[in-house]
């Protein structure tokens, strides 16, 4: 019970945040409501004087046009109560995205990278948009479903006390059975998020490796497949689903019943069959708008019906949102570093292990400092433990013990396989880590990764256009484009995941000159490699095996 | 001719209803027994309360007079229960049948995909791709329930309550009619007409939101090493900020038509009232059927009161089906079945004067190619990144057609090989390797789909992942990663060799077999790979063979490319060529 409160409370806590919209939406709901109400009473006034006392309706006409008017501003009302449902509900979204994207910062940069990505995306797009009926259409409906049928009811009770009994007798039912059904609609609905996002990252996977699927001949079975999951999640849905229109139909029978149970009373009332309380007293007026009445005090509960999965909806996002936020950022990854004993060094790690959940400790316990200005080359087998050691110095993983210290302000850079390449042209892709640099700058950043003539001869020169992830570069120019970057910024330490790995000869050649020029500015490299033109460029070299460091003389090779 | 356009890209997916016609018919009467059974339950009611109240009226008058009770009550309990289980009938059978339009869509969209050739694939990226397929037919789901069952049952209903004023005040049937005509016609054509550019911006900015915070995501370790996360943020924002404005401004047109609709109702039963009054007085009805006529009308207000929300969101609809329409219509080059068989063994391969063009490229990817690899040779095929290389495999396991010139594979010219036999005899190991999420078992399997666990296991020790694979407390069933992420890129290699090792291929086609290994490894594998292609014709594509210790094994012939020319071209005198 305490576990399924949390989302609610988180949700509570982003509602208090826009108490201004929503109250504002709540009072247009409950003028418009009472507008309602009154209209209903000018309809039965009309009716009881032209009927009851003979009127003729040209010496109604004032009363036709305040209904008239009465209707207008009732428009008026419901209009202000979407709008401002609606703005409570876009600045709560903003901000809900706002504090997951703080969160998965914070979080280790690669992790955050290698979790399922479209998982995320729809986390941060889909799932925070299905905040939206919560905020909008369900909070505000659920102050107005209280306040509206209590002011109906003072209405009924004014007029016959006893139809007013029968509305109040049928009022705590609703409550008990959207209950019952809500508690198994919220089980299943965070069921149904699951399978979503799930389904979500199935569709991604098998779409990103259609080719693979080509070349086996696997389409046919795995279009099977996609077909079988989205049918699954028909299944799925269709359980909440069947519950949650239980809860609609439960409050339209409620509605229809009353509407039913109502006009027999009244109809009997007036005919004089009925003797008991105030029925004698029933005239055609007080009946005719007890009746109209009727169905408008259950209309605010089935609005609410109507927002309920919306409800159910926001608490299974918000669930999902909490599990997210709940990954504990590792302290060692939020703290600042202290500076290095040495004072020449410009990262240290000093008795420092790591462990992945399922697969045991992966490095360490392992001590390692980073000169100013020296070029350290680490290999070692695949999956020794490289890369995770290049990012512990970068402080993107938090060790499990032990400490990494860092010189005060050091800058560095980072480049791995899949260098980052965003959607924008050639200059956005540069500038994203040199907001100031001049065209010049960019042009000779690019010379210098040997990428200078290739984009001498683009059209569209630095303004030529890249697609997502860099669609119309090849793998090579890719990663000659994020060498671009290196020498655009001013890190002191430069941090390579197996740069070369998948380039040709002519980029590789280009790779570890620009590498070799870099190490002479004077910047310090941290370089993970099998390649042995890069590992020539060491004044340093380390072997990582099983998770241990070792140190390679220079005399011996390179033959680790 | 906005509207013919509307049709034109609705008509697909119209059509993919109308196969379910049986079902569509029938949730849109369930809809319209619900929405006359709440007419009728209120206009009763009114009616016989108002009755009720004149036969009293007369009595206490002295008046004799009577009211048949039974029939009326009987009418108002009747109407009363089929409203309740109608709509919940309906609204159970309706999404019961939207979900199965949706499953049937998906499938059929991914086999779309599926048919598609690699240039278009590598345009169409993942993310993007992931929007089409979910988000798109999400918004598709809404062309029924929301779109088209709604206004025609509110039509109809209008029509039928204009009808049934008629019978009894025929100016009012025609006030109502014609005024609630015009107001469905604004709450639907105008509504869609209102937030058709929002709506469809909404759609794009959302597109844009998820793709900008894909490369957020997989861009956070060097955003944050340089520093620029913020940065990046920023632009997020600005996305964001272009949805929400979008949303804003389809949130208060939505909320205007639902005003209206209201407004509309009240104004209709206003005018049915003075009407009907004015009838009255005239002596053509009675009280009761003067009463009875404005309740009929009020109580329509619940058919029209969701249209405006569903219509001001037409334009994502719309986008969705555009999108979606140019996606299949990518598809149409489908090839004329092949049956041609292929020789067991070693695939001998030629391609003669073959050159390709990419649509929109300065220069051909390949130009006038033409190489002959001999049944059991194998050709390094060097040249560097850009040369045209990847080009190559795509041609010769046709997920691209050539431009001009003609490729033989086995002595059969390759757009005449049956497709199931060719994906059987090539295989290739590309530059990219796909890692499924799944079970290392699932990823294996996806090339022998039949092999037993003892069979994987010595693929596993064929690449040399044993040592690796054992230490693995899961085993065969540990889960691999998106993309393979959670395996280091030489293990992920060396598990797309292994996947290849299970099948029995003609023409292997290996895209720098030995990238991210190191020597070690490259050392023992390189034996192994040598011993298996003994029999099969190779294709290397390598960029340089300067370092022996990374070359694959028993090269017999080179060539080089230099942007998309063949240069070089010669026989190295095979190194220890077994015949198959």
């Amino acid at each position: 019970m305490r576990h399924a409160s949390r989302p609610r409370r988180w949700l509570a806590g982003h509602a208090a945040g826009q108490r201004r919209w929503l109250h504002l939406a709540v009072a247009a709901g409950l003028a418009a409501g009472l507008l309602t109400v009154a209209q209903l009473a000018l309809l039965a006034w009309l009716v009881g004087r032209l009927l009851g006392e003979g009127a003729a309706p040209a010496d109604l006409a004032p009363a036709f046009a305040a209904l008239a008017g009465c209707l207008l501003l009732r428009a008026l009302c419901q209009w202000a109560q979407e709008a401002a449902g609606q703005e409570a509900s876009l600045r709560v979204r903003q901000r809900v995205r706002a504090e997951l994207l703080d969160h998965l910062a914070a979080l280790e940069p690669v992790r955050a990278g290698a979790r399922h990505s479209a998982g995320v995306a729809s986390l941060l797009v889909e799932q925070v948009e299905a905040l939206d009926g919560y905020f909008s259409r369900f909070l505000p409906q659920l102050r107005l479903a209280v306040a509206i049928p209590l002011a109906v009811l003072v209405v009924v009770v004014w007029l016959d006390w006893l139809a007013a009994l029968f509305l109040l007798l049928a009022a705590p039912m609703i409550p008990l059975f959207m209950a019952l059904v809500g508690l198994g609609a919220e089980r299943l609905n965070r069921d149904q998020y699951a399978a979503v996002s799930r389904l979500a990252g199935h569709f991604l996977d098998r779409v990103r490796g259609i080719t693979t699927l080509q070349l086996f001949g696997r389409t046919a079975a795995v279009t099977r497949e996609v077909h079988a999951a989205a049918d699954h999640y028909r299944r799925l849905s269709l359980r909440p689903l069947r519950l949650a229109f239980l809860s609609s139909a439960v409050l339209e029978f409620f509605a229809s019943v009353a509407i039913a149970v109502v006009a027999i009373y009244v109809g009997f009332g007036l005919l004089g069959y009925v003797e008991y309380g105030p029925s004698p007293r029933l005239t055609l007026f007080s009946g005719l708008l007890v009746l109209l009445l009727a169905p408008e005090f259950f209309q605010p509960l089935r609005s609410l019906a109507q927002h309920y999965h919306d409800r159910a909806a926001a608490l299974g996002a918000a669930e999902n949102m909490l599990a997210l936020l709940d990954e504990r950022v590792h302290a060692q990854r939020c703290a600042a570093s202290p500076p290095p004993a040495r004072p020449a060094c410009l990262v240290s790690l000093a008795g420092v292990t790591l462990s992945h959940p399922g697969r045991g400790r992966v490095l360490g316990p392992l001590d390692l400092d980073v000169a100013e200005g020296e070029t350290l080359v680490i290999t070692g087998a695949s999956g020794a433990g490289k890369s995770v050691l290049l990012q512990l110095l970068a402080g993107f993983v938090g060790p499990d013990a032990g400490e990494r210290c860092m010189a005060p302000g050091l800058r560095f850079a980072w480049l791995d396989q899949r260098p980052l390449l965003i959607h924008g042209s050639l200059a956005d892709n540069l500038r994203l880590i040199a907001p100031a640099a001049s065209d010049a700058e960019l042009w000779q950043a690019l010379q210098r990764a040997g990428l200078g003539d290739f984009c001498a001869q683009l059209p569209g020169g630095l303004a030529t256009r890249l697609g997502e992830r860099g669609a119309g570069l090849s793998g090579g120019q890719a990663q000659r484009l994020a060498v671009a970057r290196l020498f655009l910024s001013n890190a002191a330490l430069l941090l390579l995941d197996e740069p070369t790995a998948n380039l040709d000869e002519r980029t590789e050649a280009c790779l570890v000159a620009a590498l070799g020029e870099l190490a002479g500015e004077g910047r310090s490299l941290v370089i993970a490699t099998h390649h042995p033109a890069l590992m020539a460029l060491a004044t340093r070299h380390l072997v990582v095996d099983a998770g241990r460091l070792a140190s390679v003389a220079r005399e011996e090779g390179h033959d680790a | 001719m906005r509207e013919a356009a509307l049709v034109v890209t609705l008509r697909p997916w119209l059509g993919q209803l109308a196969r379910q016609r049986r079902r569509l018919w029938g949730g849109a009467g369930l809809l319209a027994l619900t929405l006359l059974a709440a007419v009728g339950l209120l206009a009763l009611s009114g009616w016989f309360i108002t009755a009720s109240a004149l036969t009293g009226m007369a009595l206490a008058a002295g008046i004799a007079a009577s009211l048949d009770v039974h029939v009326p009550g009987g009418g108002i309990r009747l109407f009363a229960v089929t409203r309740t289980l109608a709509r919940y009938a309906e609204r159970l059978y309706n999404h019961d049948t939207v979900l199965r339009l949706l499953a049937d869509l998906r499938g059929r969209l991914f086999a779309v995909l599926a048919g598609l050739d690699a240039r278009t694939l590598a345009w169409q990226r993942s993310s993007d791709w992931l929007n089409r397929l979910t988000a798109d037919i999400d918004t598709l789901d809404g062309l029924y329930l929301r779109l088209l069952a709604p206004p025609l049952v509110s039509l109809a209903v209008i029509g039928l309550l204009a009808g049934f004023l008629a019978l009894w005040v025929p100016t009012a049937g025609l006030a109502v009619g014609a005024g609630l005509a015009v107001a469905w016609l604004w709450l639907t054509a105008g509504q869609g007409w209102l937030g058709m550019a929002a709506s469809r911006g909404q759609v794009a900015h959302r597109q844009r939101l998820r793709s900008l915070v894909v490369e957020h995501l997989q861009g956070l370790a060097e955003l944050e090493a340089y520093g620029r996360t913020a940065h990046h943020r920023q632009r997020l924002r600005a996305c964001e900020a272009r949805l929400q404005r979008d949303q804003r401004r389809l949130a208060l047109r939505a909320a205007l038509g639902s005003a209206l609709s209201g407004l509309a109702v009240g104004l209709a039963m206003l005018a049915t009232l003075w009407l009907a009054a004015a009838a009255w007085q005239g002596g053509e009805i009675g009280g009761a059927v003067m009463v009875m006529l404005p309740l009929a009308v009020l109580a329509l207000g619940e058919a029209l009161s969701l249209l405006p929300a569903a219509f001001t969101h037409l334009g994502a609809t719309c986008a969705a089906a555009e999108r979606l329409n140019a996606l299949a219509a990518a598809d149409r080059q489908a090839a004329p079945p092949a049956a041609e068989t292929l020789p067991d063994g070693a695939l001998p391969v030629t391609l003669d004067g073959v050159t390709l063009h990419y649509p929109g490229a300065l220069a051909p990817a390949l130009d006038a190619v033409t190489l002959a690899i001999p049944a059991g040779a194998r050709l390094a095929l060097t040249g560097a990144s850009g040369a045209g290389k990847s080009s190559v495999a795509a041609l010769l396991t046709r997920q691209l057609a050539p431009s001009r010139g003609e490729i033989r594979l086995g002595g059969a010219a390759l757009t005449d090989v049956a497709e199931p036999l060719l994906r059987e005899r090539v295989a290739l190991l590309g530059q990219r390797v796909d890692l499924f999420q799944g079970s290392l078992a699932d990823n294996l399997r996806l090339a022998a789909p039949e092999a037993d666990d003892a069979r994987l296991w010595r693929a596993i020790d064929w690449v040399a992942l044993t040592d690796w694979a054992a230490e693995l407390p899961a085993g065969l069933a540990t889960p691999v990663g998106e993309g393979g992420r959670q395996l280091s890129g030489g293990q992920a290699r060396r598990l797309a060799l292994a996947r290849l090792w299970l099948r029995d291929p003609g023409l292997v086609i290996l895209d720098e077999p030995f990238a991210g290994l190191d020597a070690a490894t490259v050392a023992r594998l390189a034996p192994r790979l040598d011993a298996w292609l003994a029999g099969r014709t190779a294709l290397y594509l390598v960029h340089q063979l300067a370092d022996a210790r990374f070359a694959p094994p028993g090269i017999s012939h080179h060539a080089h490319l230099v942007e998309g020319r063949v240069t070089v071209f010669a026989h190295c005198g095979a190194i220890g060529q077994d015949e198959g």
